[in-house]
């Protein structure tokens, strides 16, 4: 009496077709005989290369290479076999496999996790240590050697490109204000303010013709005040105020170390993003975000600085506070993300800083221009 | 085994245009995280559309270990770069005056590392393609290439440009006597002299532009300036004519094993896919800005006409500043990605068909005894090329 396996079910279909081999060992390509069948182990695809024995892959293990441009073949591998490939243009042989082969589009694991793990944690380190502690420690150090012309250079271009960036007409800069009496108005409270104050440079105060509500400093003692600023001032303490605080940045000399830092950061950020969507934008911002984090105390130090030097003029540093919360009023407190990408902290505690201030006045406080000088320094960019 | 192996190109347009676009768009997504499958991904799409003699190319990087080296190239070239570029604006500052000084000497002494990441790349490459199931690979060499390559540059910039077909000879010569397939050594034959017939036409584009200056500058501005006309667009030809006969030549005179090459590709056909592929690039750039430009006015204004009543500099004022950031942030990330994707499906894969489909091997008997290679480990990859953004074209 003969066996006979009875199947449950649907019978699966047969495969009996051919195929190109490569075995990963000879530069020849073998036509071989395909067959699936049924073992203990479970189902195999037997390979028969015409002149070697045969190859048997078990149908669990067989994956598709992914990404072929040619859809006339199905290039398949063996799971944990590198090289040999098995090249299937026959449609329905094709169509089988892809049934019975369950696996066919596992991914293989990732090898030298530990590795990867472990450049990764280095390449971080790296460039967290570059960025946060090399750069500014060396560019801290630099800033004091750099020769004053050296200084004046960098502002000059900065200036230049400033002035371009905030214009709508790129062939237009911002124009520099220039109003005969609004220059002596501003070189008194310049000459009030400075005293006897031993500065590395002269400063060179200007004031860009710009609605912005806000004032900077460049490399060089290059400090630019924006007519925004002087229109929402009601007394001429608050501009004096600002001006005290960008002196401070002056003395500070912390634009030209902000210059070295991102001339050092910048680069190093470019090389981890590289060309991703041309990355311009990114980073900026990225800059920007770092920037911001080293001047949280450089803008501490520079409002101290203002403090001192406003008292010591008979000007009163609650100026400055007033000049604050006018900003508070303009744009309100930044808080979250949108903190973290300007340079200055929270109003509020600055503002009670300098109300703090006015105790260090020694002598009682007069304006810091008379009421002629003042109307002359508002009326700079007519 | 037939007498000539011919190659056939089966990539095609559609699928390369989806693949291109998601991976773009996951990229921009991860940060430039997913740059490395994108890569990846890519290639083995280009590398098995090619099909010398009916067997696909099969490219078997891995996006892991390209991720890998990378951060390896990171973790060196942060340091360079970072207080490198420092101290040179510190002294090009403290010195000059200027920043100019800081970005050549900063450039200067990356060039080499340049050269050295290129060979690293094309080794790394190599190493990861195969075809009819044998790997490809390159000795090592890159400070040697490096080297060579500065002494070339150099000889080449000091003849005003006239060695240059002896740098290509002499810098392919190089790369290609380290050139592997399975157990055969590639070998470059030729001479340097067979690139400088196809190196005329650039030169004389050169000669006419140089002409045309001269008679500019004696008076007869309108001769002048059609010779210059003339000569730049002859000297565009020339550089497309020069390196399109450059690679033809190059590949006839490769041997491995006795195993040759025939290639005929033609500049003018190579010239038409970049003219017309950048050109058709360049016009859907255009209509996109326009589509986004009406649709930016149709929010904004809501579609009434720009008259004399409304103010164009208050424009964005009554908009709060995240939708003007998200907006400006999903048209720059759709120019380039729309770039990025159009210059493959219309400039890349039509250049590799042509190069391919008029590509064919020679007495191809001989490869029948050639066997395996030993797997190139590579743990670098191309982590230098992709820091420095010089890998190769893909």
């Amino acid at each position: 009496m003969s066996e006979t396996v009875i199947r449950v079910g649907r019978s699966a279909p047969v495969l009996r077709s051919f195929a190109d081999y490569l075995d990963g060992e000879q530069a020849l390509v073998q036509r071989v005989e395909l067959e699936i069948v049924e073992t203990v182990r479970g189902p195999e695809l037997v390979i028969r290369p015409p002149e070697a024995p045969e190859v048997r892959w078990p149908l669990d293990d067989i994956r598709v290479v992914p990404d072929q441009a040619g859809k006339d073949v199905l290039m398949l591998r063996l799971a944990d076999d590198p090289v040999s490939r098995l090249l299937v243009s026959d449609e329905e042989a094709r169509a089988i496999i892809r049934a019975r082969c369950p696996n066919l589009h596992q991914r293989p694991p990732v090898k030298k996790r530990a590795r990867l793990l472990a450049w990764s944690l280095g390449a971080v380190a790296s460039v967290g240590l570059i960025i946060f502690v090399l750069v500014p420690l060396l560019s801290d150090r630099l800033a004091v050697f750099l020769p004053p012309e050296g200084e004046k250079a960098l502002g000059d271009v900065t200036f230049e490109q400033i002035r371009t960036a905030l214009s709508d007409n790129e062939f237009l800069p911002v124009a520099v204000c220039q109003g005969r009496s609004g220059d002596r108005a501003l070189a008194v409270m310049q000459a009030r303010l400075q005293g006897k104050l031993d500065l590395p440079y002269p400063v060179s105060l200007s004031v860009l013709d710009h609605k912005m509500v806000n004032a900077f400093t460049l490399p060089g003692g290059r400090v630019i005040l924006f007519r925004g600023l002087i229109d929402a001032a009601e007394t001429p303490d608050e501009v004096a105020a600002v001006l005290a605080h960008e002196v401070g940045h002056v003395v500070n000399r912390d634009p030209t170390r902000s210059a070295l830092r991102s001339a050092g950061s910048i680069g190093v950020l470019g090389l981890l993003f590289g060309d991703f969507a041309g990355g311009t934008v990114v980073l900026f911002l990225l800059n920007r975000l770092i920037d911001a984090t080293y001047s949280q105390d450089a803008e501490a130090a520079a409002d101290a600085f203002a403090h001192q030097a406003l008292a010591d003029a008979g000007v009163p540093p609650s100026a400055l506070a007033t000049m604050f919360e006018r900003l508070l009023e303009k744009g309100g407190d930044a808080d979250g993300i949108v903190a973290h990408f300007q340079a200055h902290p929270k109003l509020g505690d600055r503002i009670r800083a300098a109300r703090q201030a006015d105790r260090l006045l020694e002598a009682p406080a007069s304006p810091v221009l008379n009421d002629v000088q003042w109307k002359a320094l508002q009326g700079i960019c007519r | 085994m037939a007498s000539v192996l011919e190659t056939e190109y089966v990539g095609r347009r559609r699928p390369l245009f989806r693949l291109a676009l998601v991976s773009s768009l996951l990229t921009v997504l991860t940060l430039g995280i997913y740059r490395f499958w994108m890569k990846t991904r890519l290639r083995r799409f280009y590398w098995s559309s090619i099909r010398p003699g009916g067997q696909p190319l099969e490219y078997v990087g891995e996006p892991m270990e390209k991720l890998l080296g990378f951060l390896i190239a990171v973790v060196f070239l942060a340091f360079y770069i970072g207080i490198v570029n420092l101290l040179l604006m510190f002294v090009s500052f403290s010195f000059f005056n200027t920043n100019l000084w800081a970005y050549a000497l900063s450039f200067v002494g990356i060039v080499p590392i340049i050269f050295y990441a290129r060979y690293r790349a094309r080794r790394y490459i190599l190493a990861r393609t195969r075809w009819r199931g044998i790997r490809f690979g390159m000795d090592q060499g890159a400070w040697s290439y490096a080297w060579r390559a500065l002494v070339h540059w150099l000889v080449t910039i000091l003849s005003l440009g006239l060695l240059w077909p002896r740098m290509t000879f002499w810098l392919e010569k190089y790369r290609t006597d380290r050139t592997w397939f399975g157990s055969e050594k590639m070998q470059q034959g030729g001479r340097w002299q067979m690139l400088y017939r196809p190196y005329l036409v650039f030169l004389a584009g050169l000669v006419t532009v140089a002409i045309g200056g001269v008679v500019t500058f004696q008076g007869n501005v309108v001769a002048g300036g059609g010779l210059i006309v003339f000569g730049v667009l002859l000297t565009g030809y020339g550089l497309v004519h020069y390196r399109v006969h450059a690679f033809r030549l190059m590949t006839n005179t490769k041997n491995i094993g006795g195993i040759g090459f025939r290639s005929r590709p033609r500049p003018w056909r190579v010239l038409r896919v970049y003219s017309m592929g950048y050109g058709l690039a360049v016009l859907a750039i255009v209509a996109l800005l326009t589509g986004l430009g009406v649709l930016f006015y149709m929010a904004i204004l809501g579609g009434q006409p720009v008259g004399e009543d409304v103010d164009l500099t208050l424009i964005g004022d009554n908009v709060p500043w995240w939708v003007n950031t998200v907006f400006a942030m999903v048209t720059y990330f759709s120019l380039f990605i729309l770039w990025g994707v159009l210059t493959h499906v219309l400039v890349t894969l039509p250049l590799a068909r042509h190069y391919a489909e008029t590509l064919e091997i020679t007495a191809p008997a001989g490869l029948s005894g050639i066997k395996q290679r030993h797997r190139d480990d590579m743990e670098h990859a191309e982590g230098f090329a992709e820091a420095l953004d010089v890998g190769a074209a893909i």
